[in-house]
């Protein structure tokens, strides 16, 4: 390894009342692919921000190169060869591709901008990307994956040296992230230092040289990937040993009685014949890879979208499940897979937001009682260890995993039997995974019934009690519990026929 | 002091009205006292209860992330029914007011049908209707307004309670106050801006989306019935061309009330204060003799100021969110 291209000398941060950065010192070196890592809150967006110069108020020194910067805005940062991949990519859907790369820096001939020199260079990047599409192409024709190739070539057109990946492999399939990493891999083979974030400490290990950790505000360690074990890594990042988080503690508590069965269901063009049971005390995994149709079907079981025929028997008897409020007069609870467009609701408080799906209990002739609803949102803040305790603190302005128990809160204040998660820890740091973990337990515990649809598989794997595996819209494979390894499920994700006799 | 705290948490945007209010009367009466007459200042509040009444019925449209443009027309139509029931049948003016009321109510279900069941984006929904409405105003009278209002029913609507003091404010406050409590201590109330926070998130909470937004047309369409009302009683004849360009002053007056045009934030009491500042204008600068034409110049700036205000005051409250909130 060669010289540290990035110094950061003595960072400290504060937001009113919250120390964000507390005295952050270590070296990046140049060409090397270094993770960053640490728990929600731990720090990592806001020392990324500092070094792309979106936060220019802070203690301490940033030396790029053995110079010391003093990036006033973004731009700044960009020019001196420092590009960011974001975490939700913001693009423009109407221009093309190549507008979208050089937007801002468009190629000039006199007062108009030239597009065929645009292009022609958009295009030499793309193909180094080995991308499928092309400078013309309009953005809104694009894959999620597709994009966040976008926000690399971008970064090239810029012809930076240090590009850095917040949580780019949040949004894409497996296929997606692996080619994601070949072009990392060849990033770094052309000497651009690359710093990468990631919840998925797989990837960490797959992709770093070296790994930072930080913990509340403060620096813990830079360590050698070769030298690190998970297990390590994690008592590292959360100071407490969390030892193999996605682990059932209690199992056998799944019973025979069937509570929620499912026939036939089958909506037009997206997903058809899919049958299943779920019974009372067990978590049923739903796996499959991006484009199964899994989130379409449990969505449309909760009346949330149409579907085109089948039917749905709870306890034994016919229901009508056309609408969400159907879904919730039977019983049926979901927490969606985005937090902030479907599960909770920015401009209300945390007791509003808990009170929502169930609001009849807590009034009479129309109105509110509003004790009633403060007692249950206390109740279930204290149930759920909701941080802070205030239930009149805005929802919006809670961390991912505390977002995340709001939401359940709600669910949980209806009295529902079945309740179905969407990727329960998408975003989640965690600690705040293990806490979720532990309350799906304390569900099936207290007689409830859980769906989860899942991308991680060793959530799947040490969560459920028996999986069914979607491909393409179809249901391919019901596993039970002692059967689940990676490499069964994704041979039936991807579409994999009996192999086991 | 603790009470004082305790009453007016949550409140910064209504306090901030009540001294701009406040402020606004002040400068006027330095410049002229007259403006202080108890005759003038009654005026003032007189002047606001139509676009109040108008303004407090759309708060609700405007937090669901709707808008109606159709009050106006709304208000026409009522006033010329109305007009022809009082005149043509010889109805019972409680009897004509009752059925005032729904006419307004049923007309604004009809738009908060082609903003839910059609799917129509509301500004064109309501533009369409706005346009639509009028023309049955007309189609009602023929063209021609309806005359000879009986003075029975004018009493009732805009006739002196005690003194110089006009019925038409206490029926302002009786929809205020029915309106603020629908909004702060029901169900449909918190429906209403769980809908403008996140109309999703909120059909997926098992809410019935439409039928919430619905009930907020109606209540425009009431609040628009109640002012055509009133300005029938007002006027005495009923014009079916009343009411054009209301529907602006009224959008106004819940903007500068801190009502948010993107939906999930507004109150009855802010709107209110709009309303009596966007009146105490211009009062103020009929008072002081300014120019009409100048008039209009600065109505529009005190809209665009208040809108300011409004960014600036949720830029300095913490990085422009609540941490807490009490409604």
């Amino acid at each position: 390894m060669s010289n540290p291209i990035i110094s950061f000398k003595t960072i400290s941060k504060s937001f009113p009342g919250v120390k964000a950065l507390d005295n952050i010192n270590y070296d990046v070196m140049e060409g090397e692919i270094h993770a960053l890592i640490g728990e929600n809150g731990a720090g990592k967006s806001t020392l990324l921000n500092i070094l792309h110069g979106i936060y220019n108020e802070y203690e301490g020194e940033v030396w790029i190169a053995g110079k010391k910067a003093a990036f006033k805005n973004a731009h700044d940062a960009i020019k001196a060869g420092i590009s960011k991949v974001h975490q939700e990519v913001s693009l423009i859907a109407d221009l093309t591709v190549g507008q979208n790369v050089a937007l801002g820096h468009e190629p000039k001939k006199g007062p108009f901008i030239d597009f065929n020199t645009l292009h022609a260079k958009v295009d030499v990047i793309l193909e180094r990307l080995r991308c499928k599409f092309r400078s013309i192409d309009l953005v809104s024709t694009l894959s999620t994956g597709e994009m966040q190739m976008l926000s690399i070539a971008k970064a090239l057109f810029h012809e930076s040296r240090i590009i850095s990946f917040d949580e780019p492999t949040a949004a894409l399939t497996e296929n997606e992230s692996r080619a994601l990493f070949e072009i990392i891999r060849e990033l770094k083979a052309n000497g651009i230092t690359v710093i990468f974030i990631s919840h998925r400490l797989d990837e960490l290990f797959q992709i770093s040289d070296r790994i930072t950790v930080l913990r509340d505000g403060k620096y813990v360690g830079t360590y050698h990937t070769a030298e690190m074990t998970r297990q390590k890594l994690i008592q590292s990042m959360v100071g407490r040993d969390v030892a193999a988080f996605a682990e059932r503690q209690k199992l056998g508590l799944k019973t025979n009685e069937i509570v929620l069965e499912v026939k036939n269901l089958s909506k037009t063009g997206v997903f058809e014949n899919i049958s299943f049971q779920l019974n009372k005390g067990e978590i049923l995994g739903f796996s499959g890879l991006v484009g199964s149709k899994r989130t379409d079907v449990v969505r449309a079981v909760f009346g949330a979208d149409p579907k085109t025929a089948g039917n749905i028997y709870m306890k034994g008897k016919k229901v009508k499940i056309q609408t969400p409020k159907q879904g919730l007069k039977h019983g049926i609870g979901l927490i969606p897979e985005n937090r902030k467009t479907q599960g909770f609701i920015h401009n209300l408080t945390n007791a509003e937001n808990m009170g929502l799906a169930s609001l009849e209990k807590f009034s009479h002739l129309g109105f509110i009682n509003h004790k009633q609803k403060i007692d249950n949102c206390n109740r279930l803040t204290k149930e759920l260890q909701l941080n802070p305790k205030d239930p009149y603190y805005m929802t919006y302005n809670l961390s991912g995993g505390n977002q995340q128990k709001v939401v359940l809160g709600k669910w949980l204040t209806t009295d529902v039997d079945v309740l179905i998660f969407d990727e329960p820890t998408k975003g989640v740091d965690v600690g705040a995974k293990a806490e979720i973990y532990r309350l799906m337990e304390e569900l099936l515990a207290a007689g409830k019934s859980i769906i989860m649809v899942s991308s991680e598989l060793p959530e799947v794997i040490g969560m459920s009690d028996r999986v069914m595996v979607m491909h393409e819209g179809k249901m391919i494979k019901e596993l039970q519990r002692q059967e689940l390894d990676e490499e069964t499920i994704l041979h039936y994700a991807m579409g994999g026929s009996e192999y086991k006799s | 002091m603790n009470l004082l705290n305790r009453l007016t948490k949550g409140m910064g945007r209504e306090i901030g009205l009540l001294v701009a209010l406040f402020l606004m009367i002040a400068i006027f009466a330095l410049i002229d006292p007259i403006y202080l007459s108890p005759g003038n200042l009654l005026d003032i509040v007189d002047q606001s209860t139509i676009n109040g009444l108008l303004a407090i019925g759309i708060t609700f449209v405007i937090i669901t992330g709707g808008i109606d443009l159709s009050i106006g027309s709304i208000m026409a139509i009522v006033i010329v029914s109305v007009g022809w029931f009082l005149t043509k049948q010889g109805m019972n003016p409680i009897l004509a007011i009752i059925l005032g009321i729904l006419i307004g109510a049923v007309i604004g279900l009809f738009n908060g049908l082609l903003v839910t069941k059609f799917k129509l984006q509301p500004f064109i929904a309501t533009l369409a209707t706005m346009s639509a409405f009028r023309g049955v105003a007309y189609i009602i009278t023929n063209g021609w307004p309806v005359l000879n209002i009986p003075q029975n029913y004018r009493d009732m609507m805009d006739g002196d309670l005690v003194g110089n003091f006009p019925i038409s404010i206490p029926i302002l406050l009786a929809f205020a106050i029915i309106s603020h409590i629908i909004l702060k201590k029901t169900r449909t109330g918190t429906f209403v801006f769980s809908i403008g926070g996140n109309e999703e998130a909120t059909r997926l909470s098992g809410i019935n989306v439409d039928f919430t937004k619905m009930v907020t047309y109606a209540l425009c369409g009431v609040g628009a019935a109640l002012a055509g009302m009133v300005m029938l009683a007002r006027l005495g004849t009923g014009e079916p061309a009343a009411g054009q360009g209301y529907e602006l002053y009224a959008i106004a007056a819940a903007a500068i009330g801190g009502t948010s045009l993107a939906g999930g934030k507004g109150s009855i009491l802010g709107t209110l204060l709009g309303a009596l500042i966007l009146s105490a204008l211009k009062t103020g600068l009929v008072v002081i003799g300014v120019d009409s034409f100048w008039q209009y110049i600065a109505m529009g700036t005190i809209i665009a100021v208040a809108a300011y205000f409004e960014i600036i005051q949720s830029k300095f409250s913490g990085f422009g969110k609540r941490l807490s909130g009490k409604r």
